[in-house]
Order: structure tokens, then C-alpha cells, then sequence
């Protein structure tokens, strides 16, 4: 699926993780009608699921027996872009489509590169792993949307400075996803506009409980990240230094916690 | 999206607002009108009300809401979160397709607040509401909330508060060191009120000369933090990022020092405005701006209060000593020219 539509509809889906502007998403249908109703597509997500696995597996198969130049890597990816559960769960979690991203792509780069096998096997195991997940996520999602559930934008949701470290976490699995897409320049904006809409809001209490940790994620935004996209690092090199954004915004989320709990009352 | 906006169209937004400017010598100083009223001379809020939040200081904001919300059990209060331009144009959008749901808007920066107006869809604010505001910061159709201003961030163990100019264009022959960053839109907005008030040459010859002495930052905490560290002088950056360091490391060494009357002192604001000509609407932007309010965004945001009688936060020099310039700020969202600027003398 090419970014615009994510784009479109993820405002839409992704509740307060991302600001919803309903209109513009009802405008975009490239998601394809069966996100609307996808109950009644469970069946054939699982198949696709199944023939997934099984293109995996023939894949590392003939990588392990005939070597790197009978395995042509690009077409897990053209698989991906032409499954239809693809869509189905890039409308609805973000973090576990940015997981099956990231499994194609380890997958990938290690048979490129040559890997062991046992290394490969590896990759392959967490790419399974993040296809059943997301099959998982799609089923949560049709019981949601069978019950009548609403695509709103949850205006009752408060949105505290630890709650915020989520969505900024959900951003930057959209950064890897889009990366791995080849779509530099949204990755690139993607982590500006976290930077600017989200951490920003936190940075301030976070400075007094460690300034040190706000200063390391302030250059990881500005420029440690959107230089490697910029530069064209590898998938790996990427999800790399997202995860290692991760574990600071892990301990930035325990700050914020404790922060917030010696807060004084407004009135 | 129905409606995308530019820049230039912020600007144009601004420029209808006709009252974003003068921010005047004495205006933190002047403490001309009402004192502050306390949350309890207020009315209590009924019925249902539609905010829309531009993002701002993490959780405070909705803190201040929720307390709002506490306090008003009768409000049915529903609130959209989001960046602050992305919700200025969905005002708008709504408005052209005849669903307009915001009652109110608070938006973290003006330019955002002029598009809204400049769509024609704000109410105009009562006289008693801007009467306890500070002078030069009363406007008809939105309330001023709280403030940033900008700060010369200095090394206490290398300098004392007489070394650093009270002028920014003294800054390059000081011989000192800065710390700046470019990429900020603080930043920009500090060259494009440089360029508005001494002109391009001048700016140019700034920039130039600066580059030469200033080590560029990711951002302007880290700025603030090479001034701490010893590796500049002097920093510019927003007055917040030096009080918050001081509230976690008291013994950093690093005060702030402040210019007069030129693009080094500017000040901008967060505000609110009403989209609707219920009074529960306007009543609300009176909660926000009550000393309790007030007083709770300086204490834990570092932010400055926009009314009279509320302190600022501890650590900003004296009221009487910040002297933001005088400056049509509608002129500051025109940044193409800046950027221009800036990558011709090769600081961006």
C-alpha cells in the first residue's frame, strides 16, 4: 500500500494516537472495501497469512540448499504490497506493521548478505511470529467493528505527558514503516513532526529528571535519525537506532509517571 | 483536508488580526489594570462545549482542563487534540462544509489563531475580558495565555551578567562563544524579527559574522547544555529551557541574560479564542486565564503569565528588565525570506 493511503487512514484508526481529520479520510478508499467489513474477510486474511508462511519457508529452503541466487528476496515484498490482510492491518496497529516490515526485511538482508542459516531461520521465525500477531489484531478489529464499534477520534481520551511517550513510540514504528517502504522523505517528516508535535510537549518536565536523556533524544531526533533515513541506511540500521530511541523513551515514560504524580492542583 | 495552509497564508491570517503587534517597551513591566481574578468570582460552566487542543506543554494543559472539568460538573466538555496548524485548518475546513463542531480553540502559537479569525469564524471577545490581561497583550478576538520569551542563556563560571550585551547585534564583536540552533523555529522566528527590525543587510552581516563564533546544536536544550558544559559562552534559546535545567541541576552553571528591544527579547504567546457566541464559550477562556491557572502553568511550565499580578517564574529577570520589541508579529510567519537568508549565509 503506498503511504498516502496509511496516511489517509490512520488519522481515522489509530484513535488519540493521531489526530483524526474524519473528512479526509472518508475521501481516500485505495485501503480497498473490505476493511469496512472485515468479519466477513477473516477467512481469506488467514489463508494469505498461510501462503505467506509458506512463501517464507520455500524461500529460506531453497536459500539453505541452492544459496543466495535462487532465493529472489524482492518478492516477499511484492507479496506483501499484494495481500489484502496488508491493508487490513496497516488501518489497524500500527506497531505490529511495522514488526512485519521489519521481519521482511530481516529476512531479506540476511539472505542478501549472505548470512548463516540458523541466522536467517531466525529472521524468518520473527517475520511468522508478526504475520499470526497481526492475523490476531485483524480478528480483535472485526469483533470491534462487528459490535459497532465507531472510528472516532476518542475526544474523551486525555493525553498525559506519559501517554504521549505511546504515541511517539507508534510514530516512530510509522518511521521504520515508511523507510522500509522507500519513502524517505515521509520517514524524514514523519520524525520531524513527532519531534515537533509530541516530544516537545514532554521535553520540558523531563529535563528537570534528566537532562541528560532529553538532550540524547533531542539529537536523536534532529539529527542521528533523519540522517540515516537521509542517507539511505538499511532497514536494520534504522529499526536499530528506533529501538534504541525506545529504551530512552521507555525510562522518559517512568519519569513522566513520577512527575506527574507530584503534580500540584490546578484550582 | 479541505483546506491546506501555508506559511503565507498564516501570515495573511495574522495580518487581518490587525492587533498581533506592539508588544511595547514597558510590556512586562506595565502592570496597568484589574488585579487577577480568582477561579471563585467565576460562573459555573453548564452545557456542552467542543475544545479543540493544539499540543502543547505535555499533560499541564490537560491538566488545567481536567480541573476545569472537576470544578464544572454540569459541562459536557469534549476535547480534540492536535498540532496546533492541523487543527486551525480543520476549523476551517468544517466551517466550509457547513459542520462547524469547535466552540473553542487553544492554539499554542498566534499564527494559528489568526487563520482561524482571518476565516472570519471567531467571536469577538467582551472588553472585560482583556482587562486583566497585561498591556500590549489584549486582543479583540483571542486571549493570550501564556508566554516564551527569548533568553542569551550564559556560562556563570566564565561570565558575569555585565559581559553578555543588552544588544543582539553586539553579539558577534563580544568575542563570545554561542550556541545556537538553526533548525529551531524559535530560532527562525528570532532572525526573521532580526530581519524585520534591522533589515536584511544587517542580518546578513549578523549571521555571517556569528557563524564564525557559534557551534550549532540539535536543539536549543542542547544548546542550553553546552552553555552548562562550558563548550560556549552563551546560548540562544527559549527563557524554559534554562529554568527547567536550574529546577533539576540547581547548581548548573548557567543564568539568563536578556536583550532590550530588539529581536533578542521576543516574546510570542499561546491562546484562546471563541468560535461560538455562547457565553460558556468566553466563560471558559475567563477559567483559563484566572490566577489559579496562571499561577499553576508558571509553577510547572516555566511559562509567563499573561495577566497582571501573577509573578513570573523564578530565574527570568525582573518583569521591568524584559522588554520584548515593538513588532507587528503578523510579519513573522513570512519565513521564506529568513530561510533564504540563513542558507545564503550558510547557517541552515
Amino acid at each position: 500500500m503506498k503511504n498516502h493511503t496509511f496516511t489517509a487512514f490512520r488519522g481515522v484508526l489509530l484513535a488519540a494516537a493521531l489526530v483524526a481529520l474524519p473528512f479526509t479520510a472518508a475521501a481516500d478508499g485505495e485501503a480497498g472495501d473490505h476493511v469496512k467489513d472485515l468479519k466477513s474477510h477473516l477467512g481469506n486474511y488467514e489463508s494469505e497469512v498461510n501462503r505467506f508462511v509458506e512463501r517464507v519457508e520455500k524461500l529460506v529452503g531453497r536459500y539453505a540448499e541452492q544459496g543466495p541466487d535462487a532465493a529472489e528476496t524482492d518478492d516477499l515484498i511484492e507479496l506483501w504490497e499484494q495481500v489484502r490482510i496488508h491493508s487490513a492491518v496497516e488501518v489497524n496497529q500500527a506497531p505490529v506493521y511495522a514488526s512485519i516490515w521489519q521481519g521482511i526485511y530481516g529476512v531479506k538482508e540476511a539472505i542478501d548478505q549472505e548470512k548463516d542459516i540458523a541466522t536467517v531461520r531466525a529472521e524468518q521465525k520473527a517475520l511468522e511470529s508478526a504475520l499470526w500477531q497481526a492475523l490476531g489484531v485483524v480478528k480483535m478489529a472485526a469483533q470491534h467493528q462487528a459490535d459497532g464499534g465507531h472510528d472516532d477520534d476518542s475526544t474523551e481520551s486525555s493525553a498525559s505527558g506519559s501517554a504521549t511517550v505511546d504515541e511517539i513510540v507508534a510514530q516512530l514504528d510509522e518511521v521504520t514503516v515508511e523507510h522500509a517502504e522507500g519513502e524517505t522523505e515521509e520517514a524524514t517528516e514523519l520524525v520531524h513532526d513527532t519531534y515537533m508535535n509530541l516530544f516537545e510537549g514532554i521535553e520540558g518536565a523531563l529535563i528537570e529528571q534528566d537532562a541528560e536523556l532529553v538532550e540524547s533524544l533531542e539529537k536523536d531526533f534532529n539529527v542521528t535519525l533523519p540522517k540515516l533515513l537521509e542517507n539511505g541506511a538499511s532497514v536494520s540500521e534504522v529499526t536499530n537506532r528506533v529501538d534504541a530511541m525506545k529504551d530512552k523513551l521507555a525510562r522518559a515514560q517512568e519519569l513522566l509517571k513520577k512527575a506527574e504524580e507530584s503534580q500540584g492542583d490546578v484550582f | 483536508m479541505c483546506s491546506d495552509v501555508t506559511r503565507r497564508d498564516l501570515m495573511r491570517a495574522l495580518g487581518a488580526l490587525g492587533v498581533m503587534s506592539a508588544f511595547p517597551l514597558s510590556g512586562l513591566a506595565a502592570g496597568k489594570g484589574e488585579a487577577p481574578f480568582s477561579v471563585e468570582s467565576l460562573p459555573p460552566l453548564e452545557g456542552e462545549l467542543t475544545l479543540y487542543l493544539g499540543r502543547g506543554e505535555g499533560g499541564l494543559y490537560e491538566n488545567v482542563i481536567n480541573a476545569i472539568r472537576d470544578r464544572n460538573p454540569d459541562l459536557s466538555l469534549q476535547v480534540r487534540r492536535g498540532p496546533t496548524v492541523a487543527l486551525a485548518n480543520t476549523i476551517v475546513a468544517e466551517a466550509e462544509a457547513g459542520a462547524r463542531q469547535a466552540d473553542l480553540f487553544w492554539a499554542v502559537d498566534s499564527g494559528s489563531l489568526g487563520l482561524v479569525s482571518d476565516a472570519g469564524l471567531a467571536t469577538a471577545l467582551p472588553d472585560s475580558l482583556g482587562e486583566g490581561l497585561r498591556e500590549g497583550f489584549r486582543y479583540d478576538y483571542w486571549a493570550p495565555v501564556s508566554g516564551r520569551v527569548r533568553t542569551l542563556p550564559f556560562n556563570t563560571d566564565r561570565l558575569s551578567l555585565g559581559d553578555i550585551p543588552e544588544d543582539i547585534m553586539a553579539l558577534p564583536d563580544s568575542g563570545l562563544s554561542v550556541g545556537w540552533a538553526p533548525a529551531y523555529g524559535s530560532f527562525q522566528s528570532f532572525v526573521t524579527a532580526m530581519r524585520l527590525l534591522q533589515g536584511e543587510k544587517a542580518t546578513r552581516e549578523w549571521l555571517r559574522a556569528m557563524k564564525g563564533r557559534a557551534r550549532q546544536y540539535a536543539g536549543e536544550f542542547g544548546a542550553v547544555m553546552g552553555v552548562s558544559r562550558g563548550e560556549v559562552d552563551v546560548g540562544l534559546a527559549n527563557h524554559y529551557y534554562t529554568l527547567r535545567l536550574k529546577a533539576g541541576q540547581p547548581d548548573a552553571p548557567v543564568s539568563l541574560a536578556m536583550t532590550r528591544d530588539d529581536a533578542g527579547s521576543l516574546l510570542n504567546a499561546s491562546g484562546a479564542m471563541a468560535l461560538t457566541d455562547r457565553p460558556v464559550a468566553v466563560n471558559f477562556i475567563r477559567y483559563l486565564l484566572t490566577r489559579e491557572v496562571q499561577e499553576y502553568l508558571v509553577q510547572e511550565a516555566y511559562e509567563i503569565p499573561m495577566v497582571n499580578g501573577v509573578a513570573l517564574p523564578e530565574g527570568l529577570p525582573d518583569q521591568e528588565r524584559i522588554q520584548p520589541p515593538s513588532l507587528d508579529l503578523t510579519r513573522l510567519a513570512d519565513l521564506r525570506p529568513t530561510l533564504e537568508l540563513m542558507r545564503d549565509t550558510g547557517v541552515l
